[in-house]
């Protein structure tokens, strides 16, 4: 399998460093040899159809240069890298990876770029231009599949090809694949969730050591939960990402409509939410939570709501929690750590074992 | 308002009705946010496949004849609107694909299409020089097809989001574009057409991923009618209509726009007026999710189960009969096995009223075609079977969506029928139960539309 990275932050070099660590299992699980075959960042791009040398590409990645200027020396066999120019960005080094020579496995793009939600178009861009290259896709990115998730999914299918997401939602917990687990067979009436960490370390700091919203925010910065600018975050803008993807992910097994995106999305972040109303819910037994929720008409909505103190959702630090309403079966929890880096490339890994998996199944 | 404005060839079949259609549009423009989408001029799309055939079968002599057909109406239309510059260039283009053709003696599905592409392109460049307007093809508005050159289908989740991706930014900061119709591209950005539905399936596409209010489509009628005014003098023009009803007229070919180019705008809930280039004030037509005030039908203060009564004509009639034929598992599937290997096009399958076995309503035209191969196909099944012809028929339908689940409907229609003294040769319903189709003899078609639209009170 070739697998080839379009962003190399965080997470792009924990699953660098993953493919190198479990290459032995990752060969028994997909059935060859998995290499980097290819990985770009804003400024460039490096290439090798037999995998690039990993531990010096981290290396040279580490002293903050571009990858596009990696030595083709000790690069592995065969490497070559390149800047990028007005002419040659990231999709037009996704879709030359399409015609890259090499094994006969199934060839993967992952795009993990940032979650930009103001400028989704590059993103969803390179995913296309692997898709129409006949390349297998993941995406960590949560910008493309929350404005075009149907468009992306459609272009999957007339291609022939897999487009997977599970690192979007949940990281580490495989949240969208127990989700659709638990709805199989069952219908869904609502979806409620809890799937930003970093609001949510807030907002439990908030509850739990009587604490301002200001204070909680610049402890949870402290502590490296939250960015230096966390307004994805707290306005909102995550969650609703995310739960458009989970929403997109249920859609066939609800009656109809259509597939929804961000824009369907009523979204109410929790910048400056005042303390006093965490104390009066919590007179009452109550806590408020960042909530996404899918109503049975399908209607998305992020706003800060009161769940009960102590039940299933009132959840720890950055802990998430999905609860299901199911029509046969009740409420299903599920519960688990989001985000980090070496997590959410868990979760890439998922992706490209089923996706081997499948590929070698037709 | 956002309006997508389509018109048809009629509508831009000279100069001057080009600069009516651009008067129309400037005139919109005071008001709305308007994306005019164009048709080829008339007769062009006819003379580029000729085109194409001839140039693919080596025939230069007749090529070249169409070539300067097509270079004189073009350029004829141009010097007048002094859009001769973007109109040569356009031609130059065009001829280097047909010595392409000419030289290779071959045309390929994806050649045709770029070669009739042409036709819109053409007429796009003029219109939008004339407005000062961005000439835009399906392509670059965002259109995306599947490899299906001659008849493409979009991808339709691709498209919506490629459109709003393109031609939304243009339209927020005011720019002029106009669209070409029929014109789009597969993935990799080769020209593809749509086929059937053709440039009203461009305007609903674009009106639904651009959320617009109101797509109009502009032709040279007023807009629907309860019937073809030629047979019934009374006709009247239907101010609304649901998009079922609209959808299921269409099936009927009627004036009536391709059930195909009707979903895009009826799946995002965006309004269809069909009106006239030549009576602008007219409102025309309005199609759409919601019913006519006062319920079900409602026209003028009148509820009417049936709405209109169209009529296809030159059709004929294939029974194919023989006790074999009933409950056999497969003799259906091998028939239209059969004609749809010869290209038959089948628009209506029923049950004879005489006899037991399968009646299929095909076009006139491939009637000789359809026997044909019906008849080799069967004989080598061996079973005793008879296939019986009944040329020059036309099949008259009753429309309307209050027909669903009112009893006595049938019956209506068939008394009124028989006091006109119609001979009905064959049935059909609408699995939508939306209509009930009647083959008649040719001749007696008019007689059972009127018949029909007298019976539900249609007329004016
Ligand atoms: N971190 C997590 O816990 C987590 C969890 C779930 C999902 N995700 C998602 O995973 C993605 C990556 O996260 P991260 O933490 O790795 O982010 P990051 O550390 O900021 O890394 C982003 C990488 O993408 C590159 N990049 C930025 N814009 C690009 C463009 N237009 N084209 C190509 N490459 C581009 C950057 O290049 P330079 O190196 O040149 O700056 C950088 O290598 C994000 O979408 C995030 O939302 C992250």
């Amino acid at each position: 399998m070739q697998v080839t990275l379009v962003g190399f932050g965080v997470v792009g070099r924990a699953l660098a460093g993953q493919l190198r660590d479990q290459h032995a299992l990752l060969e028994r699980l997909t059935g060859g040899a998995v290499v980097l075959a290819g990985v770009c960042d804003t400024r460039g791009c490096a290439v090798a159809p037999r995998g690039l040398d990993i531990d010096a590409l981290l290396a040279h990645k580490a002293t903050g240069q571009s990858v596009g200027s990696f030595s083709s020396s000790t690069g592995g066999e065969g490497a070559i890298a390149r800047g990028f120019d007005a002419g040659f960005g990231p999709a037009q080094f996704v879709a030359a990876q399409g015609r890259l020579a090499g094994d006969a496995g199934p060839r993967v793009v992952v795009e993990s770029g940032p979650s930009d939600l103001k400028h989704p178009a590059p993103a969803v861009e390179n995913l296309l231009a692997a898709m129409r290259s006949g390349l297998h896709a993941v995406s960590v990115n949560k910008a493309p599949l929350a404005v075009a998730m149907a468009a992306l999914l459609e272009a999957a299918a007339h291609n022939r090809v897999q487009l997977r997401y599970s690192g979007t939602v949940g990281a580490g917990t495989p949240v969208l694949a127990l989700a659709r687990q638990a709805a199989l067979g069952d219908r869904v009436l609502g979806v409620r969730a809890i799937i930003n960490g970093t609001t949510n370390f807030i907002l439990h700091r908030m509850a739990s050591q009587d604490e301002a919203f200001d204070a909680a925010l610049a402890e949870a910065v402290r502590l490296g939960y939250a960015e230096a600018d966390p307004s994805n975050d707290i306005d909102g803008v995550d969650t609703a990402m995310k739960l458009v993807i989970l929403a997109n992910h249920l859609h066939d097994l609800r009656d109809g409509g259509h597939r929804p995106s961000y824009a369907d999305a009523r979204v109410q972040g929790i910048r400056g939410l005042s303390l006093a109303l965490i104390r009066e819910a919590r007179a009452r037994g109550k806590t408020i939570k960042l909530l996404g929720s899918i109503d049975v008409d399908g209607g998305l909505k992020v706003e800060p709501t009161e769940v009960d103190a102590g039940g299933p959702m009132d959840t720890p630090r950055n802990v998430n929690a999905v609860c299901l309403s199911l029509e046969r079966c009740g409420e299903v929890t599920l519960v688990g750590r989001g985000a980090g880096g070496p997590e959410t490339a868990t979760a890439i890994v998922r992706d490209l074992v089923d996706i081997a998996r499948v590929h070698r199944g037709g | 308002m956002r309006i997508v404005m389509k018109f048809g060839g009629t509508s831009v079949a000279d100069a001057e009705r080009i600069r009516h259609v651009a008067a129309l549009v400037v005139s919109a423009t005071a008001e709305h946010n308007v994306v005019p989408v164009v048709s080829a001029m008339d007769q062009v799309t006819e003379m580029l496949l000729d085109l194409a055939d001839a140039a693919a079968s080596g025939n230069s002599m007749q090529a070249e004849a169409l070539l300067k057909a097509v270079r004189d109406k073009h350029l004829a239309a141009a010097y007048a609107l002094g859009a001769q510059q973007a109109v040569t260039a356009l031609l130059e283009r065009l001829e280097g694909l047909v010595r392409g053709v000419l030289a290779l003696e071959e045309l390929t599905p994806r050649a045709r299409d770029a070669i009739v592409a042409f036709g819109e392109r053409l007429s796009c460049a003029m219109l939008a020089h004339v407005l000062g307007a961005r000439a835009m093809d399906g392509r670059e508005a965002g259109i995306v097809t599947d490899d299906h050159f001659g008849e493409a289908d979009p991808l339709m989740d691709l498209s919506m989001y490629q459109v709003g991706q393109s031609l939304g930014p243009l339209l927020d900061a005011g720019e002029r574009v106009v669209v070409t119709g029929f014109v789009a591209a597969n993935q990799h950005g080769v020209t593809s057409t749509l086929g059937r539905g053709g440039s009203d399936y461009t305007a609903t596409i674009l009106g639904a991923a651009l959320r617009a209010d109101e797509i109009w489509i502009y032709s040279d009628v007023d807009g629907l009618m309860t019937a073809d005014p030629r047979s019934v003098p009374d006709a009247r023009l239907l101010a609304r209509l649901s998009f079922a009803e609209a959808v299921e007229m269409g099936k009927f070919g009627a004036k009536s726009m391709h059930p195909r180019a009707l979903e895009p705008a009826a799946a995002h809930g965006v309004p269809v007026r069909m009106r006239s280039t030549f009576k602008p004030e007219h409102p025309g037509t309005l199609i759409s999710d919601k019913q006519a005030e006062g319920g079900a039908g409602a026209e003028g203060g009148r509820v009417s189960i049936v709405r209109c009564v169209p009529m296809l004509k030159n059709l004929a009639m294939v029974n194919i009969g023989g006790a074999a034929m009933i409950g056999r598992p497969g003799s259906a599937s091998e028939v239209f096995a059969a004609l749809a290997g010869q290209r038959v096009n089948v628009h209506m399958i029923c049950q004879s009223v005489s006899e037991a076995g399968i009646s299929l309503v095909v076009g006139g035209g491939q009637l000789d075609r359809a026997k044909g191969a019906l008849e080799k196909t069967l004989r080598g099944v061996g079973s005793p079977r008879t296939i019986e012809v009944v040329p020059n028929v036309c099949v008259v339908a009753a429309v309307g969506s209050g027909m669903r689940g009112t009893r006595g409907v049938a019956a209506r229609i068939f008394t009124s029928l028989a006091r006109a003294g119609v001979n009905v040769i064959a049935i059909a319903q609408g699995s939508s139960e939306m209509s009930i189709s009647i083959v008649v003899e040719a001749s007696a078609g008019p007689l059972a539309v009127r018949a029909i639209h007298d019976e539900f009170s249609l007329g004016s």
